[in-house]
């Protein structure tokens, strides 16, 4: 499912999510740590009013002095977070007691239930200076103090406190961490959108760029990335990877379209060449020559010289045609001695020009196939012009015109052409 | 009629035993000029309510870094230096000149007399159904060299101008 997602979404939602956790732990932490305060801040309180209490209470509980307990009692009236509080002598008895009108004499049994339990469970612990038991309950807080007078447990106090004021403050917080939270959240969520992009983009521009070489198959296309991190690496790898596309499809391209030995255009090539200049010359009315070359003699080279000369032969005649061309003509290797010359654009006149230029060339160009030792080769020529015939000619009946023409200059002495 | 007469003499019981307590604890609510006396002296002037239970609360215990120790005096003449005077004598006359006697030796007097405070003593201490009533001569203290605790104070009728 998620891997189906989108990368800019994958991020907004990761970018969200780990934004959104930690803001959930840093709340949690926040809270917790609150509750804790207030809760230790509460209690701190009512420890020192018990404290004060306790020492204004000494002397009543001293001389027994219920009217001045309560007196004393009285005074929590200022703070309307006391619920109750007891003074009870050493004997357990209640000296006196306080009850905020808050509380309903119900809950105030319960509560005086639960201090008695107290007093009674931690008897021993009350009768010791600096002891106290405190207890926090959902709804209250209290701390049990032991009054001591010359060093003697003379009674205790209890004070118990409503936590609503603490939870009302905690509920506040709490509130504030909400809203604090989604706002964050929201704002994350923006940020998200925003910082996406930095990580999408260059992506998503790789993939153009990649779709865009795929459609044109233009494996000179480099593609550009202001990014100096990752992204700058694959970019570069992928520009890499075109570089090595585009010279194995070059390689690929010369070993199926070049003649090995000479470098000239293979048969197959040529033809394919030939086609597309002979019916663009049909539909320009250009006009179209083909030259059909075959070396003289050359299985006497063979013969004498062996298969290496006659190579360096065909090499040599390859050099001396493409010297003899046109730099648009197409100079073709069809098999063993013969080459087929076709000049786009090339009237009668100039066809006979390249001819006499490739007889020339090849009578003064010395084959050196040993060292000091050189021999040269006459070819003969068969000229083939549109001129000279019906347009709608195909390429096969061309190449047949050219051959017939050739052999005629073969019968006639050879080292000389004849046009078709 | 003997039960009720039982139930009568358990309660004095009990009032005499929280006096006792209670006088030791008046005393460290009170300050007493300085003095040379290596004992904290208590001393019952007039019929001993308390039987033994003085001496059994008191013994071996020490206040304001004293030990206590205890006198029994019929007469104002048999009465020494003292630190407390608790005066349980039943004439109003005796009881004045026991008064006077406190006043004039820097005594912190006690009793549980009627109008013994407004008389110039210095505390009168009523036990009225096992609750303590305090009533303080402040005054009195003041002219006898004594300086009360406000918690002692705090919790009493303290009487601030000196008695007729």
């Amino acid at each position: 499912m998620f891997n189906r997602i989108a990368i800019r979404y994958k991020l907004i939602i990761l970018l969200g999510l780990s934004g959104g956790f930690a803001l959930l732990i840093s709340s949690l932490i926040m809270v917790y740590s609150t509750y804790l305060n207030q809760s230790k801040s509460s209690i701190q309180i009512l420890h020192q009013l018990t404290d004060i209490i306790s020492e204004n209470m000494r002397a009543a509980l001293a001389f027994g002095d219920a009217n001045s307990a309560s007196n004393i009692l009285a005074s929590l009236q200022a703070n309307p977070h006391i619920l109750l509080a007891i003074v009870n002598d050493q004997a357990g008895q209640v000296l006196s007691e306080y009850r905020s009108h808050l509380l309903p004499a119900t809950h105030a049994q319960v509560h005086k239930q639960a201090l008695a339990q107290i007093l009674r469970e931690h008897a021993d612990t009350l009768q010791q200076t600096d002891q106290f038991i405190q207890r926090t309950q959902p709804d209250w807080m209290g701390v049990v103090k032991p009054v001591f007078f010359e060093g003697q447990p003379i009674g205790t106090l209890a004070l118990l406190s409503d936590t609503r004021a603490m939870w009302k403050e905690f509920r506040r917080f709490v509130l504030m961490q909400v809203i604090a939270s989604i706002l964050t959240v929201v704002l994350l969520l923006f940020l998200s959108l925003k910082f996406q992009a930095i990580f999408t983009r260059p992506i998503l521009n790789l993939i153009s760029g990649m779709r865009n070489v795929a459609q044109t198959k233009n494996y000179r296309t480099v593609l550009t990335s202001d990014h100096q991190d990752e992204f700058k690496h694959l970019y570069d790898v992928f520009n890499s990877m075109l570089v090595d596309i585009q010279e194995r499809d070059e390689r690929l391209f010369k070993l199926a379209t070049t003649d090995a030995l000479t470098g000239l255009a293979n048969r197959h090539h040529a033809m394919e060449q030939m086609h597309g200049m002979i019916t663009r010359a049909q539909r320009t009315g250009q006009p179209f020559g083909l030259i059909m070359i075959d070396l003289d003699f050359f299985k006497k080279i063979n013969d004498n010289y062996g298969h290496q000369t006659g190579d360096l032969v065909l090499q040599e005649t390859a050099k001396v045609l493409l010297s003899s061309v046109r730099d648009y003509d197409l100079v073709t290797r069809l098999g063993g001695e013969e080459f087929v010359v076709a000049c786009d654009d090339a009237s009668l006149q100039t066809c006979i020009v390249i001819v006499e230029r490739i007889l020339q060339g090849l009578a003064s160009h010395n084959i050196e196939y040993t060292p000091g030792c050189y021999l040269n080769v006459t070819a003969s020529l068969g000229v083939y012009s549109s001129t000279l015939h019906s347009a709608d000619t195909s390429i096969e009946a061309i190449l047949s015109a050219a051959d017939a023409a050739l052999y005629q200059a073969k019968d006639a002495g050879r080292n000389t052409y004849r046009l078709a | 009629m003997t039960l009720l007469a039982s139930s009568v003499y358990a309660d004095h019981d009990v009032e005499s035993r929280l006096t006792t307590v209670l006088i030791g604890r008046f005393a460290s609510y009170v300050k007493w000029p300085p003095s040379e006396r290596t004992h904290f002296v208590i001393t019952v002037l007039g019929d001993n309510p308390f039987g033994t239970m003085l001496d059994e609360l008191y013994h071996s215990k020490h206040i304001q870094n004293k030990p206590v120790e205890l006198h029994y005096a019929q007469t104002l003449n048999q009465v020494g230096p003292t630190d407390i005077l608790f005066i349980n004598l039943h004439n109003a006359s005796g009881r004045q000149a026991a008064i006077q006697f406190a006043h004039q030796h820097a005594t912190l007097s006690i009793s549980d007399s009627r109008g013994f405070a407004d008389s110039g003593g210095i505390i009168q201490l009523n036990i009225v159904e096992q609750k303590t009533q305090i009533k303080i001569n402040h005054a009195a203290a003041i002219a006898s060299g004594l300086k009360i605790g406000s918690p002692l104070l705090s919790i009493a009728t303290v009487l601030r101008k000196e008695q007729p």
